[in-house]
């Protein structure tokens, strides 16, 4: 158990490893100017010498692989670097930002969770009848909506119109610490996140309970006479349960990586829209941690949903083996 | 007693009713089928519906809502909207369409070749494939239009099918897996079968019904990416019509609420997604059914 | 008997194979052990032993889809043990030794016609059908294994399971092969039409001088087809003879534990036989 515990650790940091090289290339070579993160507008009156100092200061003047190589050795002493764009430490801004995604990402991500359990089983409950076709009718129908969209749409009846909700932002400016506040800027941008996950995964939900329900012991239940709700939750639900949670564990980087677009229309001070103005304006370091963050994210949770499906059903171990003779060809 | 045997109490009764023959496009979705039609037969036919010529900027209408004149308004530059719907609709729906046969092409190519590799090499490529997934998407998309250069809708096409292909590969990875093994496959090498002989005769059929639904699938991604990514910027600029690049203007239009410049490009957007979901999903079902047969 | 093409010519020549499945878990088990044989051209070479003996890993050796250890396999002069031999005579050893499998509802492709499953090994080697077209051929081919042309436009799953098993053999002999390698062929037929295809089998060894390797558990058909015989218990070839010298007087105490266990029809001589116990 431990040496495969062990196994997995080296494959997850070989793979960030391998991560942080292709991002750092990706990002040296691209076309652009990173200084104007740095410096703004100044860049362009600058003359060749000062550009020159200051490439320097910002050690962009070495080649690309010293370059990695420099920043590889600062990140093992936990030091990645100064952003760019806001002149500070880059974990400091980050841990600004950090847990007003967190917020929005995780408490939508427990809406999604419940949300989409409760649409599946309803949907499954009343399977072929008209809660069933309604809730899967609303939910292709949502799902095809853009999410920044529906932002729009939201803003424009809700905070322009009607002037309920406010627009944008996290929490007002001078209002310090309240909660009320804060929930009532978060209802919209949650009600954008919430609804353009939750029809998919219900719809998941609803599938995998269904083909359980087919299954030759639930015939068997009912012959026996148990009660509908029983075998529904004692039985089925719970055999549903180890793959709803595989799937939901390669969900978590989806859900929290794709806010950037809800973060950009509301204007939330979040980690997404951090991504995107790093990677539009070059800031590298900002750019390399994030990246690094949410790659090692989005392997964990793979490996937690390997796990995970291996542990459920151990056939598909051998399956990923191969099942094909060995042998000269194919 | 005969020698027949006769069974007692059996009435021969005459057929009285006809066997109802079902239209052929009952369950069909006929009204998604009809308005996707309409809406591919009005961005072809763009030209002809044109009312005013969208690329003039006629900074004195700008901003008009919807009038006579102008059917569905103008934007904050002064274009028809109505000409551009059409217009956009075209660049829309090639974008979709395009990404969906690059993304399509690869996954197929890298699935079998994966599947049908020894176990190391599918380890490593299967890998790599996670790791180019958990690359930030935003990031990948910058990168890879700022190779290409300026954006325009045939890069754009092929950022969008060069990020999007990994689940499908996974699939036909899969599939093929399992298909390496059935006997007419062995069967098929000793005979002397070749690679491609044995991919398009025994694997592709195969899989191909399990991903002609996703390919239906991304060509609705392909549009909505499209529509974000030049929402975002980052996709077509302003000069190219699509409907995503007429939604990126819409951000100023919440200030002044010219609510159709947000709600008109979104409805028909909205309404082809929509449309084509609800193709897929037909597609899906009869796939399934002509599967049970066996 | 005149039987054409009788020289006595070794066609297929096994020497001391070896072959071992790993599995993960540092777990190996010998199916093959230091086997030997040898079979002529123009004769039928029956394989007989109990399931999980061996003797499909034999097949599967032969015909090159598994890699065997140790060994070599040594056909017309050619050891498909040797990947360079192997890949300059690919043509050769893939037209002139042909597979029959045992499960003939997983051995046909259920998405293809009956005349493209037949037609399939004439494609991919690109032969010229001595018959006019590859469906004329087709149809020849099913025509000798005694199924009218109406099948060829049907698919696997319309056919009963002695049909499916006659198209897979018609498919094997669509080529004209020099040995066909039957593995269990009649296994999961009916006793009609396995008197029906050992006697097509018979035919084909007298009239065209093929070769077989016939693998069954059923000792009496490899009695009544067989010239020459093979006995495997867990993997090793335990006695090797000429049939009627094999049933009449097996050396191996293996053997004649087998033979023992063979039934005979006639009650009386069955009662004999097992020592009046009733």
């Amino acid at each position: 158990m431990v040496k495969t515990a062990g196994r997995k650790f080296l494959e997850l940091l070989l793979s960030i490893f391998f991560l942080s090289v292709i991002i750092f290339y990706i990002a040296r070579l691209t076309p652009g100017d990173p200084l104007i993160s740095y410096y703004g507008e100044r860049v362009e009156k600058m003359s060749p010498e000062e550009r020159e100092r200051a490439e320097e200061r910002l050690g962009l003047n070495s080649s690309v692989s010293n370059q990695y190589l420099r920043w590889l050795a600062d990140a093992f002493h936990g030091e990645f670097g100064i952003s760019y764009k806001y002149k500070m430490d880059v974990t400091e801004v980050i841990g600004e930002r950090i847990g007003n995604t967190f917020i929005l990402g995780g408490i939508g991500f427990l809406f999604i969770f419940g949300g989409s359990l409760l649409l599946g089983i309803l949907c499954a409950w009343y399977e072929d009848r008209l809660p069933d076709h309604m809730i899967c009718k609303m939910g292709t129908a949502v799902s095809c909506i853009p999410e920044f969209w529906l932002s729009l749409i939201l803003i424009l009846i809700f905070a322009v119109n009607l002037r309920w909700l406010p627009s944008s932002g996290a929490y007002t400016i001078g209002i310090k610490r309240s909660a009320a506040d804060r929930i009532l800027h978060l209802i919209l941008p949650m009600t954008v996140v919430v609804a353009g996950h939750l029809w998919y995964y219900a719809y998941m939900i609803r599938n995998l309970i269904l083909e359980e329900v087919r299954t030759d012991y639930v015939l068997l239940a009912k012959a026996k006479g148990l009660k509908k709700r029983r075998i529904m939750f004692r039985h089925c639900l719970r055999n549903t349960f180890p793959s709803y949670l595989s799937i939901m564990a390669v969900s978590v980087p989806h859900i929290l990586g794709g806010t950037y677009i809800v973060e950009t229309v509301f204007s939330y001070p979040g980690l997404g829209t951090l991504i995107y103005e790093s990677a539009r304006y070059k800031d590298y370091n900002l750019l390399m941690f994030l990246s690094l963050m949410s790659g090692a994210l989005v392997i964990l949770c793979n490996m937690a949903a390997q796990v995970l499906n291996e542990r459920i059903d151990p056939r598909i171990k051998s399956e990923n083996m191969g099942k094909a003779p060995e042998g000269i060809g194919l | 007693m005969t020698n027949n045997f006769e069974l007692v109490g059996i009435k021969p009764t005459p057929r009285k009713e006809t066997v109802q023959k079902e239209k052929w496009y009952k369950g069909k979705p006929v009204f998604s089928g009809v308005l996707l039609a309409l809406i591919a037969a009005g961005c072809l036919l763009g030209g002809l519906l044109m009312t005013e010529d969208s690329a003039a900027l006629n900074l004195q209408n700008c901003g008009l809502p919807p009038n006579g004149e102008f059917l569905f308004g103008t934007d904050t530059m002064g274009r028809d909207i109505f000409s551009m719907i059409w217009l956009g609709g075209r660049v829309s729906l090639f974008i979709g369409i395009s990404s969906t046969i690059i993304s399509t092409i690869t996954a197929i190519v890298f699935g079998a070749l994966s599947g049908s590799a020894p176990v190391w090499a599918d380890t490593i490529l299967m890998r790599l494939t996670e790791i180019l997934f958990s690359v930030p998407e935003p990031l990948l998309v910058i990168f890879i239009q700022a190779v290409l250069g300026e954006a325009n809708v045939f890069s754009l096409s092929f950022v969008i099918g060069v990020t999007g292909w990994m689940s499908m590969a996974k699939i036909i990875r899969t599939e093929v897996r399992q298909l390496r093994g059935s006997e007419y496959v062995i069967a098929s090498k000793c005979m002397g079968g070749g690679f491609f002989h044995i991919l398009k005769k025994h694997l592709a059929p195969n899989f191909i019904s399990s991903i002609m639904f996703m390919a239906v699938m991304n060509i609705r991604n392909g549009i909505m990416v499209e529509a974000t990514l030049s929402f975002m910027g980052i996709g077509l600029p302003v000069e190219v019509i699509s409907w995503g690049s007429m939604l990126s203007l819409s951000e100023k239009a919440l200030l002044s609420n010219a609510w159709w410049m947000i709600v008109i490009p979104g409805a028909f957007l909205v309404a082809t997604l929509m449309c084509i979901t609800s193709l897929g999903n037909d597609l899906r079902k009869s796939m399934n059914r002509g599967q049970g047969y066996f | 008997m005149s039987e054409k093409k009788t020289d006595g010519e070794i066609l297929l020549d096994i020497r001391h194979l070896t072959h071992i499945f790993s599995f993960p878990k540092r777990v190996t088990v010998k199916a093959v052990n230091d086997v030997s044989f040898q079979i002529r051209r123009g004769e039928i070479f029956g394989l007989v032993g109990e399931s999980g003996s061996g003797k499909s890993t034999i097949a599967r050796c032969i015909m090159n889809i598994y890699r065997p250890c140790a060994g070599e396999i040594i056909y017309k002069g050619v050891n498909v043990c040797d990947l360079k031999q192997l890949r300059k005579n690919k043509r050769m050893l893939d037209t002139t030794r042909q597979l029959i499998f045992q499960d003939s509802s997983s051995s046909l492709n259920p998405r293809m016609k009956v005349c493209d499953i037949i037609e399939e090994p004439m494609r991919i080697q690109r032969t010229n059908p001595p018959r006019g077209s590859y469906r004329a051929e087709a149809e020849f081919q099913l025509y000798y294994v005694g199924m009218d042309a109406s099948y060829l436009d049907k698919y696997p799953a319309e056919l009963s399971g002695g049909q499916r098993q006659r198209v897979a053999i018609a498919r094997a002999l669509a080529m004209e092969p020099e040995l066909l390698v039957a593995d269990e062929p009649i296994a999961s037929l009916d006793v009609s039409i396995q008197a029906q295809i050992v006697n097509l089998f018979r035919h084909l060894k007298k009239e065209h001088g093929f070769s077989f390797l016939f693998i069954a558990h059923d000792l009496s058909m490899v009695e009544f087809l067989c010239d020459r015989a093979g006995v495997m218990y867990k993997g090793e070839l335990v006695e090797t003879a000429p049939v009627k010298k094999l049933f009449e007087n097996p050396q191996h105490p293996y053997t004649k534990r087998l033979l023992a266990a063979v039934p005979i029809p006639d009650p009386g001589r069955e009662r004999a036989r097992k020592g009046n116990r009733w």
